[in-house]
């Protein structure tokens, strides 16, 4: 039928897809990657291909699985606290002033405090058990939730508050019919962000103070020489966390289809 | 009958600065199914004038009455039109209009019906399941308008509806408005910017003044009715022109005080 097109292989289709030119520069990266670490690279540095290699091993055991099981314990329970947590607080922050002062400045302390330096305190005072590393995660991500719920909530609209208002609704319907659904893509935002956080202080905890699950594989590689498991294994962590992200970029979809809509002007 | 009667408002300054007068004596009787416009600069109160009316935010000193009762809150006998539409991102066009039916406690059915019936008489049949950032900037004011219609309010109040739309669009929804004012008569208390725009709507014309808002004059617009039919043509007329005049007159030295 579409003999008149000439060569099956379109090109300029091909250029158009944004799979192929990230195949592309994937490859690129690779080809990079092997030619330093053959020619310059040494004993440190493995190759693309024992790295790749390392990384197919690697699925197939089960002390790595069991490895990123301990660790997302940790995560999950971190993580969850800390959204569970943090929204109804960023939410309280965000619509009343009373709670906004009494609060803030545990937030800026948070904010501002270089976590990793505060684990050993922790370990410490917690030992280091499961609830050291799921405080560590918490307190890596719940600022997140708390500032861009808090922001979210400031930033709905007015007008929408009095529009509801002047129907007669009360404080709950203005939260319910207002407030929680046009501070949504915010708090989704929030939570997104907070992944991210969540994940760096899964690893480093066990990286700094309790060597297990993920954290405690890495530094076993690293005593051990074994570099391409290594590498592998940080390829493997920024894997679980694209997939983890690409979740919550589905949820905000789903959820908040109108934030992505641009409006219309006549 | 909406009577204010020695109205006065006062802002909180920013930090130890003085409060900041709004509203200075305003006293004004607005007429059962009249259509006031208010005009003035920037800065003038007439934006929290109607938010007073509509008993969204408190004043110093002073009543407002409607119908003899004095205001004390948000009352779904007086509904708002916003300049920047208001509507709920989240929600259908049948939705949006129907949210002050719903917040009364309106069942479904009847709610709905009642919605789609406005929805038809600002010509937006057929986006009924639409999403406000799917519109335009007009048919978004129309889904304002058929929201705040809805409910069947007494008084309309009207804070610069049209203001932030483009010359035509402005036209079209200005006679729109009047076609369904001259059917259903209610008051309506219209906040705008334009002169032609006030006389072309109002029976009368508040005018204020800035810093601190007062009234600064009430002109009545010797303009028949109904007008919707020819909007266009009247604001050729001789009437027009020494009324816009007039105002421009006053307006050009307040301005002038002010800069």
């Amino acid at each position: 039928m579409s003999s008149a097109e000439g060569p099956a292989l379109n090109i300029d289709r091909l250029l158009d897809s944004r799979w192929f030119l990230r195949a592309l520069a994937f490859a690129a990266f690779a080809l990079v990657w092997q030619v330093y670490a053959t020619a310059a690279g040494g004993f440190f540095v493995p190759t693309f291909t024992e790295t790749a290699a390392a990384i197919g091993r690697q699925l197939a055991s089960p002390e790595v699985w069991q490895a990123f099981a301990t660790s997302n314990i940790a995560m999950v329970l971190g993580f969850g606290l800390a959204v569970v947590i943090g929204i109804p607080l960023g939410f309280l922050m965000g619509r009343f002033r009373l709670a906004e002062r009494a609060i803030n400045p545990y937030l800026n302390i948070l904010l501002v405090t270089p976590l990793a330096g505060i684990i050993p305190l922790l370990m410490m005072s917690l030992g280091i058990g499961l609830a050291s590393r799921v405080i560590v995660v918490w307190s890596f991500a719940i600022v997140m939730v708390v500032v861009n719920t808090r922001a979210g909530v400031r930033q709905v609209d007015r007008s929408l508050i009095d529009m509801v208002r002047l129907f007669g609704a009360g404080e709950l319907g203005v939260w319910r019919r207002v407030i929680l659904p046009g501070s949504l893509p915010a708090v989704l935002a929030g939570v997104r962000v907070a992944l991210g956080r969540a994940v760096t202080g899964m690893v480093i905890v066990e990286l700094v103070m309790v060597s297990v699950g993920i954290g405690g594989l890495i530094l076993r590689y690293q005593a051990f020489f074994r570099f391409a498991e290594l590498y592998g294994m940080v390829v493997l962590i920024i894997l679980e966390a694209l997939i983890l992200l690409a979740i919550v970029d589905w949820v905000q979809r789903k959820a908040t289809p109108w934030a992505s809509m641009t409006s219309i002007r006549d | 009958m909406i009577e204010i009667k020695g109205l006065n408002k006062y802002f909180p300054g920013r930090g130890r600065s003085e409060p900041v007068q709004a509203l200075r004596d305003v006293d004004l009787t607005i007429r059962d199914n009249e259509f006031l416009t208010i005009l003035g600069p920037s800065g003038c109160g007439k934006t929290t004038l109607l938010r007073n009316i509509a008993g969204l935010v408190p004043w110093d000193t002073g009543e407002i009455l409607v119908d003899s009762q004095p205001v004390r809150g948000p009352s779904p006998e007086r509904a708002m039109v916003f300049q920047n539409f208001a509507l709920l991102p989240w929600s259908t066009v049948l939705a949006n209009v129907a949210i002050g039916l719903e917040i009364r406690g309106e069942p479904r059915g009847p709610r709905e019906a009642k919605a789609r019936e406005l929805i038809e008489r600002v010509g937006l049949s057929g986006f009924e399941d639409r999403l406000p950032g799917e519109l335009s900037g007009g048919m978004q004011q129309r889904v304002g308008l058929a929201r705040a219609l809805a409910v069947d309010p007494s008084v309309l109040l009207m804070d610069e509806p049209f203001g932030a739309l483009d010359e035509q669009t402005r036209r079209l929804l200005q006679e729109e408005l009047l076609r369904i004012w001259e059917q259903t008569p209610k008051t309506v208390v219209f906040i705008t910017h334009s002169m032609e725009e006030a006389v072309l709507l109002g029976d009368r014309i508040v005018l204020m003044s800035a810093r601190p808002g007062q009234v600064d004059d009430i002109i009545e617009v010797p303009l028949a009715r109904p007008r919707s039919q020819h909007i266009n043509e009247l604001g050729e007329s001789p009437e027009f022109a020494s009324i816009t005049t007039h105002l421009w007159t006053r307006l050009r030295s307040m301005q002038v005080l002010n800069t």
